[in-house]
């Protein structure tokens, strides 16, 4: 690719305890990894989530000038941030990680089938390494905040968002559709557990 | 109430609802439309003068529809804000309220709805949830045995400041009850109606029946049960402490309540499960505890907010375990039983955790959002070159495209919420979406179907929602076949019919393109715009040759794991089904016509980087 630093890739591949590792063998999609183009390296985790596996990567990243990491773990709408937090805390740009999810979207789901799972898994890791040879590095937005909630419904729960935000000095808007606030609990008897009004 | 009310920095609109809401984190604008009282609010003193005139009764829901109120009232006596309002509806016009109101002057027959525009930085939902209606039941009659009544019924009976001034009595005959029953899960844990456990139930009527128990020892109290759920601090203390004053557990769902049309008494029939025997209980009135379901107007809320649902219809969380809180949108938060069902202690705590959520941004000065976002690139939109075009700008839904003949199409970074939608419409290739580029996903695709393509189901996932189905199979651990392989976008917006040609040119078996529902699509109307982009496909890819059976599009939610695990599974048989051989010489047939269509995919630079490369690798394979 033109114009670019020499890529070095580093996968990690996570055994979160038995999720992923009971199914494959994380060492064999590892050394698997080995062999694709541009990776410097792959290692094997118990928790890549967990302090010893995030301090790994971000010493990796340093010592061998990692510019690219590929995590194999659970799902992005899981961890996403926390691996880019880990290689924004490493000097990197966090948008130069990629996640694939063999965990939710292959051993957890294909349990029943080992072998077919660690091939699954392989492609997963390869689709990855593929992917984040061609990402870029993102500036991050920022965006101004209006510092004013909206609470939408006025009953016990609502009420208490609302109290509590006001309370932090934030001007909050209850819209409440009935005529008075107090939704379902303003109608009740005495209360459980402590037996008093409601009101 | 009182405390929300007199709260300086708490603004009450009461009566009025979110109609529809614009924006992003931090940047939201609401519009809320407050629907006409008639009254004016600044007028009204709430003295409640006009109501003693006003000759027109309607049933009041406050009090459960069993008591009056007035066409100009309040809904009871300690309402926040204490401000009157006419059912218009009911009103005859017979004006004797605005003689007294006299010189207040706060009636005003012409109001009309008004709707206001809020600015704010986040927003939780806490609509609450309602109760469901058991005369579908037809075994319990309720609604046909005027003894048989709801908990919420029950709940306004047995109010001092209720229509009977806290006096419990039979609505057929006034007398005071002496034989009570409750019978627990109406509606819900029946999987007629509703599979879920309402959670709250078993201890709201332990507690109603502890309460008139203490008011009237003599009184008989039977709940039937099927199990008593008393998990949290201090509930299962409290249930014994109801087994302890002799309320009688019977651990059984009655089968049918008779009444007889004499006395009003009721006849419940059941099996006491503990005993194994059938038992016929009479009672002089019943109570059912209704499940608490969904609003009714949950999907309306849910299509302004572009929110999901679980499967229960309640609004789906982020993550049920790690974001419990969250919407699926950043900032947006939900408290209380709009997220499911729960009771009032949970509530509180969920408000509380929802304001904590908030907070965590608006007492931010800035805040981080991706920057996923699309870019135009001047010298290739054909708007730049004097055409006129605008693809792009049509499917934008956030309207973040300025487009004039003249100049290239410009986007708007903060307005733009990275769907991608423009980029698959974009005839010219002139816009890209930053982490999600055709590059990208073509270099993704490559690996998968580097084996064995045509045994291969090459499946395109939306973040929000299809994405969060297959997650959801996951966490369920609902198994299928092992034959997909998932690309993620982060809308279907996204999603090129190019890119299901070029998965077949690569030999695909088949292909699934998969998002939102439409009305939980993240960006607004993304996903009509992908619906209708694929319908035209079937037909493409018939005159390719391809058997359009290869081809599937399915709207899969983030609840909805068990769907994504029997759409793959259905696949994964049809796709054993097919000849693979047959498969291979379609594939081979239309790669030709594929590639012509493909060409245009040269002028980009990424893309040409990874088609390069795979020649380069092709050719040193025949080498070797």
């Amino acid at each position: 690719m033109p114009n670019r630093e020499p890529l070095r890739i580093g996968v990690y591949v996570c055994s979160c305890g038995s999720n992923i590792g009971g199914v494959i063998d994380p060492g064999a999609v590892a050394e698997y990894a080995r062999t694709l183009p541009d990776v410097v390296l792959a290692r094997t985790s118990l928790y890549l989530c967990g302090d010893p596996g995030q301090n790994r990567i971000k010493q990796d990243i340093v010592e061998h000038r990692l510019n690219r990491v590929v995590i194999a773990a659970c799902s992005v709408r899981m961890h996403e941030p926390t691996f880019r937090a880990c290689l924004a805390e490493a000097g990197l740009n966090p948008f130069l990680m990629e996640m694939t999810n063999i965990r939710e979207q292959d051993t957890w789901v294909h349990a029943h089938v080992p072998d077919q799972a660690l091939i699954k898994a392989k492609e997963m890791v390869a689709a990855a390494v593929a992917k984040v040879r061609h990402v870029a590095p993102l500036a991050p937005l920022r965006v101004p905040v209006t510092k004013r909630a909206l609470v939408i419904g006025g009953g016990v729960a609502g009420i208490s968002a609302a109290l509590d935000l006001g309370d932090m000095g934030i001007p909050t808007v209850l819209v409440e559709k009935e005529l008075s606030i107090g939704g379902t609990m303003a109608q009740l008897n005495k209360t459980f557990p402590t037996m008093d009004c409601s009101i | 109430m009182v405390d929300a009310a007199r709260h300086p920095k708490i603004t009450i609109k009461a009566y009025s609802e979110v109609e529809r809401v614009d924006g992003y984190i931090g940047n939201f604008r609401a519009f809320i439309t407050q629907k006409p009282r008639y009254v004016i609010e600044e007028r009204c003193t709430g003295c409640g003068e006009c109501v003693p005139v006003c000759p027109i009764e309607v049933p009041n829901p406050f009090e459960m529809n069993i008591a009056p109120r007035k066409a100009i009232d309040v809904p009871h006596g300690q309402a926040v804000p204490l401000i009157y309002a006419i059912d218009i509806e009911n009103c005859i016009k017979c004006y004797q309220c605005v003689t007294a109101c006299g010189e207040r002057d706060a009636i005003d027959f012409l109001q009309e709805p008004r709707t206001e525009e809020v600015e704010v930085g986040a927003i939780i939902v806490a609509t609450g949830a309602d109760h469901f209606n058991p005369s579908v039941i037809p075994e319990y009659g309720y609604g046909r045995y005027p003894n048989v009544i709801t908990a919420m019924e029950l709940e306004r009976l047995a109010n001092s400041a209720g229509p009977t001034v806290g006096r419990l009595i039979r609505p057929s005959d006034g007398q005071p009850p002496h034989r009570l029953a409750f019978i627990q899960c109406v509606g819900s844990r029946d999987k007629r109606f509703n599979e879920y456990c309402s959670g709250y139930c078993c201890m709201a009527s332990i507690k109603n029946a502890i309460l008139l128990k203490q008011e009237h020892p003599e009184m008989e109290i039977t709940i039937f049960y099927m199990d008593i759920r008393s998990p949290s601090k201090g509930y299962e203390e409290f249930y014994n402490r109801a087994r302890q004053m002799g309320i009688r557990f019977i651990r059984g769902r009655p089968a049918q309540i008779t009444e007889d049309p004499e006395t009003g008494n009721l006849f419940i029939e059941v099996e006491d499960q503990d005993l194994g025997q059938v038992l016929e209980v009479e009672v002089d009135m019943a109570v059912l505890a209704t499940a608490l379901i969904p609003q009714p107007d949950t999907q309306q809320l849910a299509t302004t907010l572009t929110l999901a649902r679980s499967p229960s219809g309640f609004f789906m969380e982020y993550h049920p375990k790690l974001r419990p809180i969250d919407a699926p949108n950043d900032g947006i938060f939900f408290a209380g039983t709009a997220q499911g069902p729960k009771d009032i202690p949970a509530s509180v705590a969920q408000g509380s955790a929802a304001a904590a959520r908030a907070a965590r941004v608006l007492n931010a000065e800035t805040w981080e959002i991706e920057p996923v976002i699309a870019r135009v690139e001047p010298s290739l939109c054909i708007s730049a070159q004097g055409k006129k075009c605008g693809l792009c700008a049509a499917a934008c839904p956030y309207n973040a495209i300025i487009v004039e003949v003249g100049r290239a199409a410009q986007i708007i970074p903060a307005k733009c919420h990275g769907c991608g939608g423009c980029v698959a419409e974009c005839p010219q290739n002139a816009i890209t979406q930053d982490h999600f580029t055709d590059a990208q996903i073509v270099a993704q695709m490559r690996e998968y179907l580097r084996e064995k393509p045509e045994e291969k189901i090459l499946v395109l996932m939306c973040h929000w929602c299809s994405y969060g189905g297959a997650d959801n199979a996951g966490v369920s651990h609902f198994q299928y076949p092992p034959d997909s392989r998932g690309i993620r976008v982060m809308c279907s917006a996204r999603m090129d019919q190019d890119l299901v040609l070029e998965a077949f040119r690569r030999g695909a078996g088949m292909v699934l393109v998969s998002g939102c529902h439409p009305q939980d699509c993240h960006y607004i109307s993304g996903q009509q715009v992908a619906a209708r982009r694929f319908e035209r496909l079937f037909r493409t890819l018939e005159r390719l040759g391809i058997n359009p059976e290869r081809f599937r599009v399915e709207w899969i939610s983030a609840a909805e794991g068990e769907k994504y695990a029997r759409v793959i599974t259905e696949m994964s048989q049809k796709l054993a089904s097919f000849d693979k051989a047959a498969l291979r010489r379609e594939n081979e047939a239309a790669r030709k016509a594929i590639m012509q269509r493909l060409l245009r995919w040269r002028s980009l630079p990424d893309m040409a980087a990874v088609l390069a490369e795979e020649e380069e690798e092709e050719k040193e394979a025949v080498l070797e």
